[in-house]
């Protein structure tokens, strides 16, 4: 059940070039985590390809947030984490002790569920990450600013106030100004959990939108509780339940003829 | 796991877009049986019957299809509840289309103008009569949700099939031996004709049928015996 989602299903990259590798880019191996004596995700595995949208599915408390919070170690701030297993991202193991983790959490971006821009101009929330990260060039950083919010659909909005504070965007204006922050260090993955939940429709709709058109440079990951956006904007979907990956399949198979009952109990409303 | 209200809710209103579907079946085929039975006696009265009527059967198609609109908007299914109001938007066109064979043939009996047949039906209502036990089988399947039934609907097409042979083979043989009965024997290879499209529509409600309850796509080509074996 779950099978490799191979290359040749997954969205070609711009100008048709095709992944280095046939692996997988993000191979999790049996994971558990624990928060204290919490028993949280209990023997995960299964494959994400490259450029491709997966949508994690399943009721509040099954895992799937704290599932992507390992991707970019982001559990490592809470205390009594313990992680067993592997998460390999490009063949490498991110769960180690030696791993640099703030490189990794520059390749795996995270877009939050409430837009959280910094209270500070348009301009300097894009630039803030490559500036962390040593850029001090005024052109490259211009350049990295428009680039970044032309990805995230927010440049034409913007161009005319990338001096005014970021905070005082609307909310699906803010939205697409942290995903751009979060697109601005050129990761490779971009994590998002329930990124539309505190936006009004046609803000979620322009989400939708922008995550489908970034699956052509990205990998994207997205936690959502809404599964009609699953439907349309993911290639494989996830059902998390209790900790345990249930399914894991095309989306369009999840959501016409699963082969778990407890997926289908899921999605036909049955619980959840 | 406790049901939702909402799962209620939504269990109701399937509830209602099926027995909505199970009282079109039951017009359809009463409208090809009377048709059937109209030809058979040389009636014309049941045959303008089934005619007037089928105003009610696109009344009921149409509301139908509204109702899984509704349904849809109401509901957004996923699962075996999408492939379920899916299903019933098909079903109730292939329905409909089997009542409307049934006005195709009672139109023929009025084209009749009391003229005798060339011989008594024999195949005809044999036809007619295994196509109820067909729809009466698949609406049966639909309602309770037993694929098994429904596959058994493939073999029995084939039955259908195999008679409008038999149909054709013996009114060639008595046009050949008396050429003015072209006209008729054209007429009644034409009713016999509809009744086998009859059949494919209830076979296709079969196979809508195993696709709704186990999510698996059924071809009836796969169960009929391979041409040249029969």
């Amino acid at each position: 059940m779950f099978a490799v989602n191979s290359e040749t299903e997954a969205n070609p990259t711009p100008g048709g070039a095709t992944p280095e590798t046939s692996r997988a880019q993000i191979e999790t191996r049996d994971l558990h985590l624990h928060y204290g004596p919490v028993h949280v995700l209990k023997g995960i595995s299964f494959d994400i390809s490259r450029h491709t949208v997966t949508a994690l599915i399943g009721p509040s408390g099954c895992g799937k947030s704290s599932y992507i919070r390992c991707l970019n170690r982001m559990n490592d701030f809470i205390g009594g984490t313990r992680v067993e297993g592997q998460i390999l991202i490009e063949g490498a193991d991110i769960c180690g002790p030696g791993v640099d983790v703030i490189d990794l959490r520059r390749r795996v971006g995270m877009v939050f569920q409430k837009p959280n821009p910094f209270p500070m101009s348009v301009y300097d929330n894009v630039a803030y990450g490559p500036r962390l990260f040593g850029e001090k060039n005024r052109d490259v950083l211009d350049g990295i600013v428009r680039k970044s919010l032309e990805a995230a659909a927010l440049w034409d909005e913007v161009r005319d106030r990338l001096p005014a504070s970021g905070t005082g965007l609307s909310g699906g204006q803010q939205q697409r100004l942290c995903i751009a922050r979060a697109i601005a260090t050129a990761p490779d993955i971009l994590l998002m959990d329930e990124p539309t939940s505190a936006l009004d429709p046609m803000s979620t709709a322009r989400i939708e939108e922008l995550v489908r058109d970034l699956r052509r440079s990205f990998t994207v990951v997205i936690v959502t509780h809404n599964m009609q956006q699953a439907a349309r904007i993911a290639d494989r979907t996830a059902f998390f339940l209790l900790g345990e990956l249930v399914e894991y399949d095309d989306t369009l198979k999840i959501f016409t003829s699963p082969d778990d009952k407890r997926t289908e109990d899921y999605i036909t409303g049955r619980f959840g | 796991m406790a049901e939702t209200g909402t799962r209620k809710q939504l269990e109701a209103d399937m509830s209602d877009l099926k027995r909505m579907v199970l009282r079109l079946g039951m017009m359809s085929g009463d409208a090809l049986s009377r048709a059937v039975r109209a030809l058979e006696k040389g009636d014309a009265s049941p045959a303008r019957a089934v005619i007037d009527g089928d105003d009610e059967l696109d009344d009921l198609t149409e509301r139908i299809g509204e109702g899984c609109m509704a349904f849809t908007a109401r509901h957004q299914p996923l699962g075996q509840d999408l492939r379920t109001v899916v299903s019933i938007i098909h079903i109730a066109t292939d329905l409909e289309r089997v009542g409307d064979y049934g006005v195709n043939i009672s139109r023929t009996v009025l084209g009749l103008e009391d003229r005798p047949l060339l011989k008594p039906l024999i195949d005809i209502p044999r036809m007619a009569e295994l196509l109820l036990e067909m729809l009466n089988r698949a609406l049966v399947a639909f309602d309770v949700g037993d694929a098994e039934t429904a596959r058994k609907l493939f073999i029995m097409d084939e039955q259908i099939d195999a008679l409008e042979k038999q149909v054709l083979r013996e009114l060639i043989t008595m046009v050949l031996e008396r050429t003015e009965r072209l006209e008729q024997a054209f007429m009644l290879l034409n009713v016999a004709r509809t009744l086998e499209r009859a059949g494919d529509h209830l076979t296709n409600i079969a196979e809508r049928v195993v696709y709704m309850y186990t999510g698996k796509m059924a071809r009836a080509s796969d169960y009929k015996t391979p041409r040249g074996r029969q």
